[in-house]
Formats: C-alpha cells, structure tokens, sequence
C-alpha cells in the first residue's frame, strides 16, 4: 500500500513536470501564459488516439504529436501571436480564445465521445512488493530524462545561453545582436510541442474527449505560478502539489482531490513574499 | 577624406515613448574612425536617441544611416550584424550568467572565440582570468570593463556607448581611454560617446554634440576654442 502510494506520487510528478514545462518553458522566454497549452495537449492526445487506431506503433503518437504541436504553433505565433507581445492581456485573451476554437475543431471532427488509445507499455512490474504500471514508472523516467535534458541545453549550449538571456533581459539581448523574434518563434513552437508530447503520453492513463486539456492547463498554470521559471522549482511544485493531490485524492475524495493543486498553489502565493 | 561614407549619419529623428516626444529633429554625422561625444544634461534625450539608432526605439520620422545603409527601420539583431556594438548604460550585462556567457552572446560564429577573447584579454586580462566567475559579482569598474570587452569582441566598425565612465575610480576611467583610444587608432573604430563627464569626453572626442530637450543645440571640435566653456554653460542652463 505504501509502495503503491509513493510510486503514485512520483509518477504523477512525473507527468504533471512533462504537462507543465512547456508551458513554463513558453512564459519564461515569452513572458505569457499560453492558455491554448490544453489545447495542444489535447491536440497531442487525440494524435495519440488516431496513431493507435490507424494500427501504427503506439510510440509513432509521441512523434506525430510533436510534430503537430510544433507546425501549429508555428502558425499561430507568426499569425497571431507576434503582434501582441506587447499587449500581454491580449495574449492570455487571444490563447484562450485559440484553446475554445481548436476544442470546437476537435469536437466538430470527434464528436464528444470520449476515446482510448492503446498503451505503449501494458505489463506491470514488482517494485518492492507492490504491482505498478510500467508505463507510469517510464513516463517518470521520461520526465526525469525531459527535465535534464532541457537543465543541460539551458546551460550548456548557445542556444540555452540565448534562451537565459532574454529571460533575464530581452531589450539588452536585442542590443547584443540577438533575433528576439526567432527565439520566441522556436520557444514557442518547443512549448506546444511539448505540450502535445504530453498529451499522446496521457492518452494510456486518461480518457480522451475535446476538453481534456483544461484541467491539466489549470494545474499546470498553477504549477508554473508557483515555480517561476526555475525547472528545479518546478519539479518541487510538481512532486510537492502533486504529491498532495494523490493523498488527498486516496484519504479524502476524488473530487478534493483534483482541487488540490489549485487551493495549494493559490494558499502558497497568497503567503508568498518572494519567489521560491 | 570626407568623400568617405560616414560611420553614422542621422537626419531630422524624431522619436521618444509612447505619448511622449523626446527627440524633436536630431541631425548629426559621424564619420570612420571619429570618436564623436554627445553631451547634454539628464532627461535631454541622449540615451532615447541611442536607443532610436539602434533600432531598440522605433523612429516617428527622419533617417538613420549605419556605415552606408539606411537602417531607419530595421531590428536591431540586423544593425549589429553591419558591425555596431551598442553598450547600454543601466543593467547592461546579465548578473546571472558568468563573464564568459556574457562574452560568447555577443558572437555568432563561436569558433572565433578564443582568438577574439585572448584579443579582448590583452586589454581587460581579468575577463579571460574570471571567465567562469558570476558577471554580478564582479566591482562596478570590472563590469564596465566587461561591457567594453563584450561590445569590442565582435570587431565593430562603430560602437554607440552610453555614459560608461559614471560612477567609475580615475584608474579604471583611463584605462577605457586608453582602450578606446588605442582601438580607434589601430583599427579605425568610430565611436558614440553619451556623456555627462565633460573631461572623458574631452579627452576622447574629437567632435561633440550638445544635445538639450531633444534638438542638437551645438556641435563643433573638441579642439575649438572656448567649446569646453560653451559647452559647460548649456550643462548647467
């Protein structure tokens, strides 16, 4: 039980990192929230639903999820969102009001049915006396592997160095010779795309429906609320919040459960006097 | 000699923020291997009209021309790329990145680097020395040297600089004249010069503006007699 349980919370860090790091990935360099990440991670799980049903390698959603992620955002970043950055609450406006189209797209080609996809990874193995999702443990290791890979690329190369420099100071990088306009075109393509990466990978765990983006984009936008920019603070927030959500959601009841996240996040803000 | 093209050529900006009109007609030229100062009270427009010519601001009317393009509309990512280096005046390097990051985002082709940072190291050895240190916990003068590393990494032809010596110790002051000054002779560098320390200016500049509430008041030699007095008198009118 106890096993059971802690895997439990690990695992739903694990996903609610690889839910919200696009998202924090896009407000760290954009300086918005992009309220169309439910959206493109519902794009991603109904790419999930499509592979699977079309026979191919369930593994193929994950690449054909990303791709559609990237190739939308693209689209809407040089359509829509270049002309507003300087208008940050016309961003979150015109994001949720891109979330609404692309769920009416969705349910228009859909229906409002709800759909499964076909898990990757069905076997389960014994950890510790326990018999837990295989699946579950590698989307943990996927998220550990994101995480990382994402902390390396930050510090490591170039293109992180840039990514940090118009985080802290988008008017100096610019004077520095910096195409501005470039990075937020690929940080943004890169935040949808992983947001619809993450979606093919819920597809196994959740059921899938035109709306299924919103309460991941609430959780995730609290996470990232709490977390900053920081990828370590985020995983905190995700193994801390998340963590609470399981409890709660085991001891107490579902339904208080998927409140958790929020009613801790906007606990933690309201007594927050720094960023953590 | 002035059949050549010049470094900077600005005609007839206007420009400021939002509601607000700060530059009202600006005009002046610079030309190769001049190192121009442009003086003038605080809140006269001097850092806006930097801004304005890099691209940063964008110009209401008038023309800006760059070592012979006409650059009144382009990003500023594109002006740099002409081969300007523009040393902001306030929160001009990043605090969290270490001298080294702050150096390599000035390049585009990295193989260059260690040629240009040792280049760079003969002037300032303490950013080759502390590479690997945090830029914000170097002193104020140790930043500024690495401000003036980073904008003479790339090789400009020109380089815009705004109000390096405020606040710094004489000894770190002459040093960046000397650096300056040698950069110009060897390499035939045209410096900007924004400027409220009359004596740096002086000991740099061949030609001055007196910027004041946006317009070109005065312009003339350095050499001039009489511009110093004339000068301090609109800085304190």
């Amino acid at each position: 039980m106890f096993t059971t349980q802690l895997l439990d919370v690990v695992t739903t860090a694990g996903v609610l990192y690889i839910v919200a790091l696009g998202l924090l990935i896009v407000y760290g360099v954009l300086k918005i929230i992009n309220l169309a990440h439910g959206a493109f991670l519902a794009v991603g799980a109904y790419a999930g639903v499509v592979t699977t049903g079309l026979g191919w390698n369930p593994w193929t959603a994950l690449l054909v999820a990303f791709v559609i992620g990237v190739a939308g955002a693209a689209l809407v970043e040089w359509r829509v969102l270049r002309g507003l950055y300087a208008r940050p609450m016309d961003t979150i406006l015109a994001t949720w009001g891109l979330n609404i189209i692309v769920v009416q797209l969705i349910t228009l080609y859909f229906g409002r049915e709800i759909r499964f996809a076909e898990s990757a990874i069905g076997r389960a193995v014994n950890i510790g006396g326990a018999t837990y999702s295989e699946y579950r443990l590698v989307l943990l290791l996927l998220a550990v592997v994101l995480g990382v890979g994402v902390w390396l690329v930050m510090q490591r190369t170039q293109i992180g160095i840039v990514a940090r420099a118009v985080i802290m100071n988008e008017e100096l990088a610019q004077a520095l010779g910096i195409n501005t306009r470039l990075v937020r075109f690929v940080t943004f393509g890169l935040g949808a795309g992983l947001a619809a990466l993450a979606g093919a990978l819920l597809t196994p765990l959740v059921s899938v429906h035109p709306n299924l983006g919103v309460p991941w984009l609430i959780n995730a936008f609290m996470l990232v609320l709490v977390a900053g920019v920081s990828l370590l603070n985020l995983a905190l927030a995700a193994l801390v919040l998340g963590g609470a959500q399981v409890l709660v959601s085991s001891y107490g009841n579902p339904v208080l459960g998927s409140l958790t996240i929020v009613i801790l996040a906007v606990i933690i803000l309201r007594f927050r006097t720094i960023t953590i | 000699m002035r059949s050549e093209r010049p470094a900077l050529a600005v005609e007839g900006l206007e420009g400021g923020y939002a509601d607000s009109a700060v530059l009202r007609g600006v005009t002046l030229e610079v030309r190769p291997a001049e190192i121009f100062a442009i003086l003038g009270k605080n809140g006269m427009g001097k850092t806006t009209l930097l801004k304005t010519m890099m691209g940063l601001l964008a110009a209401r009317s008038g023309r800006v021309e760059v070592l012979g393009a006409d650059v009144s509309r382009w990003a500023p990512y594109r002006i740099t790329r002409l081969g300007v280096s523009y040393v902001p005046q306030e929160k001009s390097i990043f605090q969290d990145l270490s001298v080294e990051e702050n150096l390599r985002l000035a390049l585009r082709d990295l193989s260059e680097f260690t040629a240009r940072l040792e280049a760079v190291a003969r002037w300032f050895p303490i950013l080759k020395s502390r590479r690997g240190q945090r830029a914000g916990t170097l002193s104020g003068g140790e930043q500024k040297m690495l401000l003036i590393g980073r904008a003479l990494l790339t090789r400009p032809s020109l380089v815009l600089i705004d109000e390096i010596s405020e606040g710094l110790q004489p000894a770190v002051i002459t040093k960046l004249r000397e650096v300056l000054t040698e950069e110009r002779r060897a390499r035939g560098l045209a410096i900007v010069l924004v400027e409220q320390n009359v004596d740096f200016a002086f000991a740099l500049a061949q030609r001055y503006a007196v910027l004041k509430v946006g317009t070109v008041v005065e312009t003339g030699r350095t050499a001039d007699v009489g511009a110093r007095e004339r000068i301090e008198r609109h800085l304190v009118l």
